[in-house]
């Protein structure tokens, strides 16, 4: 019966537009300066202290201005909402991978951020040289896969072009040891996704979905299709796709789909996500400003 | 106080076919036991191939070390800078050690027909369906099917479907499969060389 009651609650929150959207004067952090330039920002998460604070973005390497306004607007969202890390859900870097693409692709676009000592963990997606895995600002320690632990949350970085038996173990071991509260997967790839032109990787699903379940992984954050969506629980695990961070393939939801729980195909966007204990609450925010999604997700095992 | 209860059962009713009509599966969070194909049975002639061919991976992997270590080592927190010098001289280093390389060389006719068969005879039906999807949607088109060339880095690099990579003869980290449209090729992860490539590998 809890577990039903929790279910309510979640619903609850996503019917009701998730939690009541505050503005940054009903904030307490920040100068008076950022206030006022922001004031227009709506933050949707608790902002509650000594939380996990994490910044999600996807496909974002095309060097072009509307990523720069993505970065722009993850740079104003961070007044209000100081978020520690981002993740990349891979497509670094697309085309050309010289070191004038590191920069106009990557590192001038993220240069506020990476100026204030955020630091970026990421993945590899399908136009991603693997040699990516030693670039300094990628923070991959020279690994296709890895795993980095921040406070009670374990992030396990996957490379989904290239799922082969090493990494299946290693996975499974590396989830078998694992106690956190919560378990995050990322990669490229999306298990579930109504986009049109890619949609699920169900080949890639029939390998990994398993040992996620197996191993508790609560939530799996994917790119690949250039749009904004969440999945509904799949057996239980939280699904997002997260692939417009740089590129945008308007109109790509096939609106039939009854895996969709929110879905948003009309703009770049990125992601916030604020853990607190047992809760993880997220945001997705498109590159004007605006919050397409938002909502709470309450750690499964907490549900038993 | 009778008004109270029965007005907390219906909420509590209401919260119960609305949590069942939206999260079916949330109630399964947790555990399932992770579903695994039986293996199919390599016969002793095609253990031999699969074991000649991972021989001639492991002299690349090799030569292709001593190559590397002759050039200055790539830090894991490497400027782009370095990393497209490295690339580069990783790149030109290799071809001139493996200058004279054929095509078949690692991909021999019987590692390549082993190859084939285990596409055709592994995926069938909706499996080769899903298989081929993957492959076509790449965008490859362009890539040199030539041995000692650089795989284009502005070109897509095919997603290897994990249920291929199972079955298929393991490589180490620094040499991929990929393909290719129907052909096949084995990459060098660093140099991003085409180390050698079968061609009508997909079924």
């Amino acid at each position: 019966m809890r577990r039903f009651l929790f279910s309510f609650l979640i619903l609850a929150l996503v019917l009701g537009g998730g939690l009541s959207s505050v503005s940054y004067g009903q904030t307490a952090s920040g100068s008076k300066v950022a206030a006022r330039a922001n004031s227009s920002l709506k933050l949707a998460l608790p902002l509650k202290d000594n939380s996990l604070r994490f910044a999600v973005i996807g496909d974002t390497g095309s060097g072009t201005d509307k990523q720069q306004q993505v970065a722009d607007m993850m740079v104003r969202y961070r007044t209000i909402f100081p978020f520690e890390f981002v993740l990349m859900m891979g497509d670094n870097l697309y085309g050309a991978e010289s070191a004038i693409d590191f920069e106009k692709k990557f590192s001038d676009v993220y240069k506020t951020l990476l100026d204030d000592k955020v630091k970026f963990y990421a993945t590899l997606g399908n136009h991603d040289l693997p040699i990516q895995i030693n670039y300094e600002n990628f923070n991959m320690n020279g690994k296709e896969y890895y795993r980095v632990k921040k406070g009670n949350v374990a992030f396990y970085s996957l490379n989904s072009n290239y799922m082969d038996q090493k990494q299946v173990k290693w996975l499974e071991d590396e989830l078998a040891k694992d106690t956190s509260e919560w378990k995050v997967c990322f990669f490229h790839h999306p298990p579930y996704s109504s986009a049109g032109k890619h949609g699920s990787d169900k080949q890639l699903r029939e390998v990994v979905e398993p040992i996620f379940l197996k191993y508790g992984v609560n939530v799996v954050l994917t790119g690949h299709d250039h749009v904004y969506e969440r999945i509904k629980p799949q057996k239980g695990i939280y699904y997002f796709v997260s692939g417009a961070g740089g590129k945008l393939r308007s109109g790509d939801i096939r609106e039939s789909s009854t895996l969709t729980e929110k879905s948003y195909d009309r703009d770049m966007h990125f992601m916030l996500f604020e853990v607190v204990g047992d809760q993880m609450y997220f945001q997705a925010i498109s590159r004007t400003g605006e919050t397409v999604d938002s909502g709470v997700l309450v750690n499964q095992r907490k549900q038993k | 106080m009778k008004e109270k209860m029965k007005l907390g059962m219906g909420f509590f009713w209401v919260a119960l076919v609305l949590s069942l009509v939206c999260f079916p599966n949330l109630s399964h969070a947790g555990v399932e036991p992770a579903q695994t194909k039986p293996e199919p049975q390599v016969s002793a002639g095609d253990k031999h191939v699969i074991t000649l061919f991972e021989n001639r991976v492991k002299n690349y992997l090799k030569l292709r070390n001593k190559v590397k270590a002759k050039l200055p080592a790539l830090s894991k927190d490497s400027t782009p800078e370095q990393i497209e010098s490295y690339r580069k001289r990783f790149e030109d280093a290799l071809r001139s050690a493996r200058a004279g390389t054929q095509r078949g060389d690692i991909f021999s006719a019987t590692a390549a027909d082993y190859i084939r068969r285990t596409l055709r005879t592994e995926f069938k039906g909706k499996d080769r369906a899903e298989l081929r999807e993957i492959v076509f949607e790449a965008e490859t088109q362009g890539v040199p099917l030539r041995v000692n060339y650089p795989y284009p880095e502005t070109k897509e690099l095919t997603e290897m479907p994990p249920t291929l990579l199972l079955k298929l003869p393991q490589l180490p980290k620094e040499v991929k499969y990929r393909f290719v449209g129907r052909n096949m090729l084995l990459v060098d992860r660093d140099s991003n060389l085409i180390i050698d490539y079968m061609t009508g590998a997909l079924p």
